[in-house]
């Protein structure tokens, strides 16, 4: 296709992921074309919040195909049954892409026993500040952001991991919002940059 | 903005992108996650940005200099400036002339099919969490005599789990010993490899991802005996959820043997590693002047994870200085071998300086403990080292009266003991030389000055013993063999040399006891029937005498000791109702 100049190539392209937008708007069921919305993996539109009353809500948002989100499979399996019923936590997956199909495998693979929902319109990315992943969120009891940004200090910059995590800033914000402390500062994550990806 | 100006994926990034990442970013690779195509470098576009900027990406350690290093995977600053302009503008994608055709990668083993594919006996199953972890394999090879290599090809497994492999020769199987279950394979970082001769290693054999494997110039092919193993020492680390790891090796024979024997030269100071909690600048050093003229051809430092800022320099005699390497920000995970693109001359006096700067503070992320605490050398990957491994390739003059290989080797071994007299391979090692170009004396006094080290060494009391036997020194040589074969009652050597000295003292009884348990141990040695045949033969047990030569003649038909003594029995008139 011929482009002449910058001007009409730019409008050209937000013309065109428009009118993608428009038409996965169409495909989704009902009342919300209106509202963004996470989604359950069967394609259901989904509202942690809704079924977590009274409960701190942790989400915890990550991608089949980042290495570091993968590596914090067993602890973040290990933090939810120390939590258990008190919190309310999901795995979040923003990829635009990633398949129902393909989160569950990816959740038998890597032993995960958690509910997920998937993130494409980045609702929650967006309620929840999240930039990178893998990143988490904590809520607590009314649902007001507490806490954002990694599970701990495990990684200083991509792949420069230390032998052992020091900060522990998921586990320190979920017991803030489970007993009313100050939670952690937020610390950015590392990973893969959401806003990019597909 | 003009359009010329505007940095676009096809003109401009694509060839960056297809040169530098695609090796690894490709499916099947290292990489967790291609980089082959516009939309797959858009929807990574601020994190390509970010790691090329810091450099992180695509992983090379060494600064740039004068004495260039093959493929090197290192980005210009102008490459790096451009890929910050290209996100900045938008990451537009450019006119689809302008991208060049896609790179094209051999698929499965690199280096074609090879001639024998060797495959890990049992698989390792690497568990979900925990910090790095080191196993080996051991490769039990398929030749049935010596053959030459022109390469081997690694395949770890699981590339984005393996982050680098080694191979280790082991031409004594001395690594065995060291599996808990037979062919199992066993955990460990650092290891030790017994060797019987002077066979200096000569060949780096590493992989790291994006790894291409070079066949060796048909000069220096690689020789492979039977009976040797190859121990593949792999580093992983955990990815999240249990992985089965089970590498394969790939060997590519060539009927050309080598004409050219490189040499591993080691630098090294563990010695001076003692480093105290909080010290930010340790320093070690170690320095070594060549004797003879070489060409360098390769170059590993290794430490662990303190290591921060590692160099290597070579000093001529001209007093003209050259950065052999140059490595500020250490990382272990990216350990690698630096092959020069051009083999580096150095002449006989030149000095060769090893400065490794180490980093035991807090703000040393890599550092494994927390809080800091003092790091000792050690085989451990919370201890430390400091290694400089060379490849070279002494230069042969013609009229050179000794094997220039074996000169270097002893020097190094008399420099380690300059630097630790206590240095117990050291002693063993120069011992071991000096026996093998005939300086026996001073042989017998490295390998007593080596066992005042460590007195209860197998292998450094059967080499005594074996050293005093061989001068003539039976009744000297009894104590130490054994005293080996009491550390390790499963020592062939020591039981078959045990038996030689008892035959010189006419202990024949004695000596038969310790023939058995050799060929016990080695059932393929010609040499072991043979003797415990004559043995035999010597106590009139004639019957079981033959017996055992006609396993030597099988093993070896061209066993000259068991065919005269089987013809001998046999052309005797006393023997022949027997």
């Amino acid at each position: 296709m011929h482009r002449s100049s910058l001007t009409s190539q730019h409008l050209l392209s937000i013309f065109l992921s428009l009118a993608a937008a428009a038409l996965l708007l169409l495909v989704l069921p009902c009342s919300l074309a209106a509202q963004k919305t996470a989604l359950h993996l069967d394609g259901t539109p989904a509202d942690p919040f809704l079924a977590a009353s009274g409960k701190p809500v942790v989400l915890i948002f990550l991608r089949t195909d980042c290495p570091i989100s993968n590596r914090y499979a067993p602890l973040l399996q290990q933090i939810s049954s120390r939590y258990g019923a008190k919190v309310a936590l999901w795995l979040v997956y923003p990829s635009r892409t990633s398949s129902a199909e393909k989160i569950r495998q990816h959740e038998h693979d890597y032993g995960y026993k958690l509910p997920a929902l998937r993130d494409p319109q980045h609702a929650l990315v967006t309620q929840a500040q999240v930039q990178v992943t893998p990143e988490a969120a904590v809520f607590d009891a009314n649902h007001r952001l507490l806490y954002h940004g990694r599970i701990d200090d495990l990684y200083q910059d991509s792949g420069r991991a230390r032998p052992a995590a020091t900060t522990h800033e998921l586990d320190d914000a979920i017991r803030a919002a489970l007993s009313g402390k100050t939670p952690p500062p937020n610390a950015p994550g590392v990973g893969c940059y959401i806003a990019d990806l597909e | 903005m003009p359009a010329a100006q505007q940095a676009s994926f096809n003109r401009d990034i694509a060839p960056i992108l297809f040169r530098y990442c695609a090796p690894c970013h490709r499916p099947g690779e290292a990489g967790p996650f291609p980089l082959l195509t516009y939309a797959d470098a858009k929807a990574r576009a601020r994190q390509i940005a970010a790691l090329t900027s810091k450099r992180f990406m695509p992983p090379w350690l060494p600064e740039p200099q004068e004495l260039r290093f093959a493929d090197e995977l290192r980005l210009s600053d102008e490459q790096i400036t451009l890929i910050q302009k290209w996100v900045e503008q938008g990451a537009v994608e450019g006119a689809p002339a302008d991208l060049p055709p896609a790179p094209q990668f051999v698929p499965g083993w690199q280096l074609g099919r090879p001639d024998e594919i060797i495959e890990a006996e049992k698989p390792y199953t690497l568990p979900a969490s925990g910090s790095d972890m080191y196993w080996n394999f051991i490769f039990r090879t398929p030749v049935d005599r010596t053959r030459w290599l022109k390469a081997i090809e690694i395949r770890p497994g699981d590339k984005r789990v393996v982050h680098h492999a080694n191979i280790l020769v082991d031409r004594n199987q001395s690594a065995r010993r060291q599996e808990a279950e037979s062919r199992a394979g066993f955990p460990g970082m650092e290891l030790k490899i017994e060797s019987e001769n002077f066979d200096p290693d000569s060949h780096f054999l590493f992989w790291k991802p994006g790894t291409v494997p070079k066949p060796e110039p048909e000069s220096m092919s690689l020789r492979l005996d039977k009976d040797t193993d190859l121990v593949l020492n792999i580093h992983l680390q955990p990815s999240g959820k249990p992985e089965k790891i089970q590498p394969n090796l790939g060997l590519y024979f060539t009927d050309k043997p080598a004409t050219h024997f490189p040499l591993l030269l080691q630098m090294e100071n563990d010695k001076k590693l003692d480093i105290p909690a909080g010290e930010k600048r340790f320093l070690v050093t170690d320095e070594f002047t060549l004797p003879v003229d070489v060409d360098l051809l390769a170059i590993y430092p290794h430490a662990h994870y303190l290591g921060k800022d590692l160099q290597a320099l070579a000093t001529l005699p001209d007093g003209s200085a050259k950065t052999l390497i140059h490595i500020p920000q250490w990382n272990l995970n990216w350990q690698a071998v630096y092959h020069y693109a051009d083999p580096v001359p150095l002449p006989k006096g030149t000095t060769i300086s090893m400065r490794y700067v180490y980093d035991n503070s807090s703000q040393n992320l890599a550092n494994p403990n927390d809080p800091p605490r003092r790091v000792a050398a050690g085989n451990r990957s919370s201890d430390e080292m400091a290694h400089l491994w060379l490849q070279v390739l002494p230069r042969t003059s013609s009229n050179a009266d000794f094997d220039p290989r074996m000169l270097l080797q002893e020097s190094m071994a008399r420099h380690n003991l300059e630097k630790n007299p206590a240095d117990f391979e050291a002693h063993y090692n120069l011992a071991a030389m000096l026996q093998a170009r005939g300086a026996q004396a001073e042989a017998i006094q490295n390998f007593e000055l080596a066992l005042r080290l460590r007195p209860q060494d197998a292998t450094a009391n059967n080499a005594l013993g074996a050293a005093l036997l061989a001068a003539g020194r039976i009744s000297e040589a009894m104590p130490y063999l054994n005293a080996a074969l009491r550390a390790q009652p499963d020592n062939f050597d020591a039981h078959y040399n045990l038996a030689s000295a008892l035959v010189s003292q006419d202990k024949f009884l004695e000596a038969i006891e310790h023939y058995r348990a050799a060929v016990r141990l080695h059932p393929d040695d010609a040499n072991a029937e043979a003797n415990l045949g004559s043995a035999l033969a010597e106590t009139g047990q004639l019957s079981e005498a033959k017996l055992h030569f006609r396993r030597a003649l099988r093993i070896d038909p061209n066993h000259k000791l068991a065919r005269e003594n089987l013809e001998q029995i046999n052309s005797d008139p006393k023997n022949l109702q027997q």
